[in-house]
């Protein structure tokens, strides 16, 4: 480190890590300075501690929604995960998780059955795929209400995961949006609920911001699952 | 989805990245990508080159996410300083120079004070930059701002200020000195 300083007092270092950090700097100045990085942790700490400094500005930057075929393009380049297996990953751990989810989804069955209003059976779905349980969907026939609880979904993250309802003439009828990070209830539009039974199916697609534009699924379909009573 | 939890979800997110964990960064690029594409189509104006570099962005992440350390910063700053840098060598490996809007120093009276983003749970860190940005003169404001946002070189903003080379250098070194002691405080 120099101990150079410039005529307006500022350590020449320290202009300098500023000057990168701020970005005025030219491509070879700016390759210099970064193999100086590499090699001078002193050096590196003073241009972090000006990209520190500098960085909360960034919270005036308009946030822009990137297009969805940038995360596919990026998935795309990853090698496949090197990760030890975590507990999502491990099976023991999804047998004690469907077991406990699926008496979870009876505790509130049995609670919404015995509760004043309840005049029919609940249904539950289990709604897998990619080898995982994405969500569980518990249904109030009664009522017209389908709440859906996110389990290990992992959707593109550009996209909104929206449920259908798949009765025995296969056409999907659109439910509503669903969150990966939240329970959600939907009311099932009047027209629906007389195919709410046990031989229809829920499904779940990836659709853009806002849900399908056709009413009908546009993009993949990430899991199903048949409504049976519990 | 944005809510205060944000930053450690982040951080976990960083920390099963830096394991090799490609569900990792896919929320890390669900919780920030909106943010870093909006920084990198500040600086490269250019939609194209600014997904670009958004994958090198999230590609640098994913090799360099062991070397994220919460204890120095917030997440959001880390990624914030990795987006700016790649998009600033993006514009400075162009072959041709670029033509931008003069900077007017006098244009820059009221700065808008941005609604709360939660993500980058910096409110008081911004409040504190801001102060003291505004503390400086107008003329040193609008070059730092030039800088920052769209990534202009020395060259460039001499040329949008119309001043000489030397004079936007000790702008900007001034700049700097009274910025460092203003933070400082």
């Amino acid at each position: 480190m120099t101990d150079a300083f410039d005529h307006t007092g500022l350590p020449e270092d320290e202009a300098l890590a500023a000057e990168y950090a701020l970005g005025v700097l030219s491509g070879e100045e700016r390759a210099a300075v970064q193999a100086r990085i590499a090699r001078d942790s002193a050096f590196a700490r003073l241009v972090e501690a000006w990209e520190h400094r500098l960085a909360p500005w960034a919270v005036e930057v308009e946030s822009v929604q990137p297009p969805a075929y940038i995360w596919n393009a990026l998935a795309a380049r990853l090698p496949a995960s090197t990760a030890r297996p975590g507990v999502w990953e491990s099976l023991p751990f999804w047998r004690i998780f469907a077991l406990a989810s699926t008496l979870a989804a009876a505790c509130l069955a049995i609670f919404i059955a015995l509760s004043p209003g309840w005049r029919s059976e609940p249904l539950v779905a289990s709604i897998e795929g990619g080898g995982r349980r994405q969500f569980v969907a518990t249904v109030d026939t009664a009522r017209g209400s389908v709440v859906a609880v996110p389990a290990a979904y992992a959707g593109d993250p550009s996209r909104v995961p929206e449920l259908w309802l798949i009765p025995g003439d296969g056409k999907p009828r659109p439910l509503g949006l669903l969150s990966g990070e939240r329970t959600v209830t939907l009311t099932v539009p009047a027209q629906f609920a007389k195919e709410l039974g046990r031989n229809a199916v829920l499904a779940v697609s990836l659709e853009p911001p806002g849900g399908s534009p056709t009413g009908q699924p546009t993009g993949p379909v990430i899991g199903s699952g048949p409504l049976t009573s519990l | 989805m944005v809510t205060p939890d944000n930053r450690m979800l982040l951080t976990a997110a960083l920390q099963r990245t830096a394991a090799g964990d490609r569900v990792g960064l896919q929320t890390v690029y669900r919780l920030t990508s909106a943010k870093l594409f909006g920084v990198c189509c500040r600086i490269l104006i250019d939609r194209g080159e600014a997904e670009d570099v958004l994958q090198e962005i999230y590609m640098t992440v994913w090799r360099k996410a062991g070397d994220y350390d919460p204890a120095r910063a917030s997440p959001m700053t880390w990624l914030i300083a990795i987006a700016r840098n790649r998009a600033i060598d993006r514009v400075r490996s162009r072959p041709a120079a670029r033509t931008l809007a003069p900077l007017e120093a006098a244009a820059d009276v009221a700065d808008p004070v941005p609604i709360a983003d939660d993500l980058l749970e910096q409110a008081q860190d911004y409040a504190r930059l801001h102060a003291c940005l505004q503390a400086l003169a107008a003329h040193e404001r609008a070059a730092l701002k030039g800088a920052f946002f769209e990534g202009s070189n020395y060259g460039e903003l001499a040329t949008r200020m119309s001043v000489p080379l030397g004079t936007m250098k000790s702008w900007i070194r001034r700049a700097i000195l009274k910025l460092k002691a203003c933070l400082a405080q």
